[in-house]
């Protein structure tokens, strides 16, 4: 049973329906009892960062978050604001904490090519660990669709598991143990994204 | 690197025939003229197996009827489609937006209220992030060089120009800029380049073109001569034996980085 | 225009995409069904799927049926190498010629087969034929949507979820890989096999010529149902090395399949596009088009095969395409339209770089059956001249539009 959370903020539809269009058995988690029936979880986002971490803890998910993750080492897959949620801060409109999950920051695009526009916006192609459970069975350059204005600047690159390029390499995919995340939309990326949440679905954690 | 979009533009309206009311799909000839080409869903699964890089739906009905319908027929592509979807159609304010985003939506296409109510840029942007917020300017030739804004669908003249229009809404908040050129739309003569390239060079953030393509050769001049991040085509795939992976594939050809297929 | 400079397709040819080398990408999946496919594992997965299906319904399977090489060879190698129970479906597209009929009653009489022909309704078939051609410039809609949904139908309401087709498409296009499973469902069928137009489509843009459930066995079950069903459907080609020669002397020797003249093909292709009376007349409107057709895929795909090089192809298709086929005069009578007006609607629909030249059209040859082709139920003029009218309408608008009116 994989289980959306739904704080608010987010194209929780889109995000069910494809899980529905790929035969998962997908339910929407309101409250964080609600965590209790999924074996996987699902963090959407669209929207600003600060108010992502409020509804959060507001719903009291953060405590509930904690424990299904770290404690259970339930799966989660985070997207788009979800991966970004999951970064120690973020720059956008101030700085606001994040989950602090991973070590980086979320910080603005400012591509120094000023041919390339803000937000980020369309199909772009990444480049993959093949180590990484999440793409298998991709080619070797996949398109998927991005829409931000910030990303997440990792510390060090050992948790990036994908790049794309975008004046420079941009945070793509991170991955530790039980944690993934994507910057882009699987959800709205048609073929390839609908392999990438099999592969979540799919995954075991024997490593 | 990051591709040029095509998207398919879907224009909805109550049919004129038959005695049950259906919301069909219409393609449009400088805004007049509806020529009925299908059914919405059916339409938007077929792009969806096509791989089009995105949906535009507009409710021209919009100033008629209520969010309502096109907040069902969003909830309803959202079931089976799996790319992003821009919807416009009288779209007045940010309840407007936080509808039709929460049924599916990710952007929001606003025209005429956007013009009569500019203050509506920001408060949306802010209120859902400015890459939820697009800016539809439709636009005609006044003859004499210069251009002019429209609004209503076409029936009412401002005295606004369409690339400072287009900049204005950048500073206001706007997420990205569709610009469809009145003349050209459904003519199948190709894009207006001159007032696309303008915009494009004016503005940070993406530009959609749209109103004319008749040709692959067309999508190629926008994206290479014209400099637009996309190109919208209501026309172009409703007539011809011509499909978005066919013309990908010739946009390709041209030297464009365009997404192959899945 | 700009051809592969392997094989000898053109720009024109759909979703063609040339590489640095000028190769297309239809030689390059060639290459890789020939060099980078593991067919024994594809072979277990064959076995492995019939295994899930074999001896619980009524029937084994359905396989889709044409008569032509590619269904029969389906049919013949699922019933003798797999000793499989189908139900043999055909859609009647309405031109089946004496010979395929012939070679239909050898086959499923020599492989004792259950079979299921649909002939739909002509004088729907005749509108949609019509209002395809207008729209698209193919005029085989009916045939392309049912033969790709109505066996979908015959799955639901027999309760027979596994259907088999022969040839995967990447053979032809590359709207799928080689690399790619390639399922025959609604996602394909919306990809590329019913021209951008469903049966709700049609509806539409018919305004009421014919009614919703005419237009049922050309619409799609809806997945709800077919999953319900645990259905497969699927490409033998997907599975065995597709290879049309090999397969077609088999079925001669094993089956008595024979092979037919078909316009504007050369000879040495006998065993090709041998179904249908019209299909001269739908390589001369591709030619219109693209400037190509039939002997330019035959060749292309011989060349890839080694069996031909690239100056003999060129040689042939300068030889054979592009010649008015005698059983244009058929089409017209069948639509309802003049000669003058089936140029202009085609030549509407030319897609570019190719630009047709109708003063060097030569005039082809009849076969040998031409006259035994049945020519009943011609339009009647008033019928045609309602669709026709409404797109001279809409035509009308953009040529004003055009001339800046």
């Amino acid at each position: 049973m994989i289980g959306i959370i739904d704080y608010g903020m987010g194209n929780i539809r889109s995000v069910y329906h494809a899980f529905e269009m790929i035969a998962a058995e997908v339910t929407i988690c309101n409250n964080p009892a609600d965590l209790a029936n999924a074996e996987r979880i699902v963090l959407p986002g669209v929207g600003a960062f600060k108010d992502c971490i409020r509804n959060l803890r507001a719903g009291g998910f953060i405590d509930a978050l904690h424990q299904a993750v770290f404690v259970q080492g339930k799966p989660i897959l985070g997207i788009c604001l979800g991966m970004q949620a999951m970064a120690r801060r973020s720059f956008e409109g101030g700085e606001h904490q994040g989950l602090g999950w991973i070590n980086g920051d979320v910080v603005h695009l400012q591509p120094s090519d000023v041919s390339l526009r803000v937000p980020h916006t369309g199909w772009n192609d990444i480049r993959f660990n093949p180590e990484c459970p999440l793409f298998e069975g991709l080619p070797a350059a996949p398109d998927f669709y991005f829409v931000h204005s910030f990303y997440l600047k990792c510390d060090d690159d050992t948790d990036i598991v994908a790049t794309c390029d975008y004046g420079k390499p941009l945070t793509a995919a991170i991955c530790r143990g039980n944690i993934f995340a994507t910057q882009f939309h699987p959800e709205k990326s048609q073929d390839y994204g609908m392999k990438l949440l099999e592969n979540f679905i799919n995954w075991k954690s024997s490593c | 690197m990051l591709k040029r979009r095509l998207i398919p533009k879907l224009q909805i309206k109550q049919t004129r025939n038959g005695t049950k009311p259906r919301m069909v799909l219409v393609t449009t000839i400088r805004f007049e003229d509806f020529i009925e080409i299908g059914d919405p869903i059916s339409q938007a699964k077929i792009y969806e197996a096509q791989a089009a890089d995105e949906l535009i739906f507009l409710d021209l009905d919009a100033a008629l009827q209520e969010r309502a319908i096109l907040t069902e027929l969003v909830s309803r592509i959202a079931e089976e489609i799996f790319m992003p979807i821009t919807v416009g159609g009288g779209i007045r304010c940010n309840e407007d937006f936080r509808q039709l985003l929460s049924s599916g939506a990710d952007k929001v296409s606003i025209n005429t209220a956007a013009v009569e109510d500019p203050d509506l840029i920001r408060r949306s942007s802010d209120s859902f992030g400015t890459q939820c917020v697009v800016l539809s300017i439709d636009y005609r030739a006044n003859g004499n060089g210069t251009n002019q804004v429209y609004i209503k669908g076409g029936r009412v003249k401002t005295d606004m120009d369409p690339v400072r229009w287009a900049v204005e809404g950048e500073r206001r908040g706007a997420g990205e800029i569709l610009l469809t050129c009145i003349d050209r739309d459904g003519t199948r003569l190709g894009l207006d380049l001159q007032v696309i390239r303008e915009v494009a060079k004016e503005v940070s953030i993406p530009v959609v073109a749209s109103g004319g393509c008749g040709l692959a050769s067309h999508f190629v001049d926008g994206f290479i001569e014209a400099g637009a991040d996309a190109v919208a085509a209501g026309t172009y795939f409703c007539f011809k034996d011509e499909n978005p992976m066919q013309t990908r594939s010739q946009i390709l050809n041209a030297g464009i980085p365009i997404r192959l297929h899945s | 225009m700009k051809r592969c400079t392997r094989c000898v397709l053109p720009q024109t040819h759909e979703t063609i995409v040339f590489d640095n080398e000028g190769v297309c990408n239809i030689c390059r999946q060639h290459e890789y069904k020939q060099t980078v496919i593991d067919w024994q594992a594809r072979k277990k997965d064959l076995e492995n799927l019939i295994d899930l299906y074999r001896g619980r319904y009524d029937y084994d399977c359905i396989v889709p049926f044409s008569g032509g090489k590619d269904s029969t060879w389906t049919l013949y190698h699922l019933v003798r190498e797999y000793g499989l129970k189908p139900l043999v479906v055909r859609l009647d597209h309405g031109f089946l010629r004496p010979n395929l009929i012939e070679n239909t009653l050898r086959t499923v009489r020599e492989l004792g087969v259950d079979m299921h022909v649909f002939t739909p309704n002509w004088k729907v078939v005749q509108k949609l034929m019509l209002q395809s051609f207008l729209e698209k410039g193919d005029f085989c809609w009916h045939c392309h949507a049912g033969i790709f949904s109505y066996p979908m139908w015959v799955a639901v309401n027999y309760n027979i979820p596994l259907v088999f087709w022969g040839e995967p498409s990447a053979e032809y296009t590359a709207y799928y890989s080689y690399g790619q499973a390639e399922e025959v469902d609604e996602k394909r069928f919306n990809r590329y096999i019913n021209l951008g137009i469903t049966a709700e489509d049609m509806f539409v843009r018919l305004e009421g010529d014919v009614a919703e459930r005419d237009l049922k066995p050309f619409s799609y079950p809806p997945l709800k149902l077919l999953r319900k069903l645990n259905y497969r459907s699927v490409c033998l080609g997907s599975f065995i090395p597709w290879d049309v020669k090999r397969q077609s002397e088999i079925i001669s020797r094993e089956l008595g399949w024979k092979g037919d003249e078909v316009e504007n093909v050369p000879k040495g292709y006998e065993y090709e596009k041998i179904e249908c009376y019209l299909q001269g007349t739908r390589d001369y409107i591709k030619f219109i088009k693209r400037g190509y057709s039939r002997p330019c895929h035959l060749a292309s795909i011989d060349i890839r095969n080694h069996r031909l090089k690239r100056d003999e192809a060129m040689g042939m298709i300068e030889t054979h395409e592009g010649k008015r086929p005698p059983s244009l005069g058929i089409l017209l009578e069948y639509i309802g339209l003049t000669e003058q007006e089936f140029m202009e609607i085609a030549l509407s629909h030319q897609v570019s770089p190719y630009q047709h030249d109708t003063g060097k059209t030569m005039p082809g040859k009849k076969v040998h059956d031409f006259d035994s082709w049945p020519r009943y139920g011609a339009m009647p003029r008033k019928q045609a001249e309602i669709q026709l009218e409404r797109w001279n309408r809409r035509n009308e608008v953009f040529l004003r539009a055009a001339a800046g009116g």
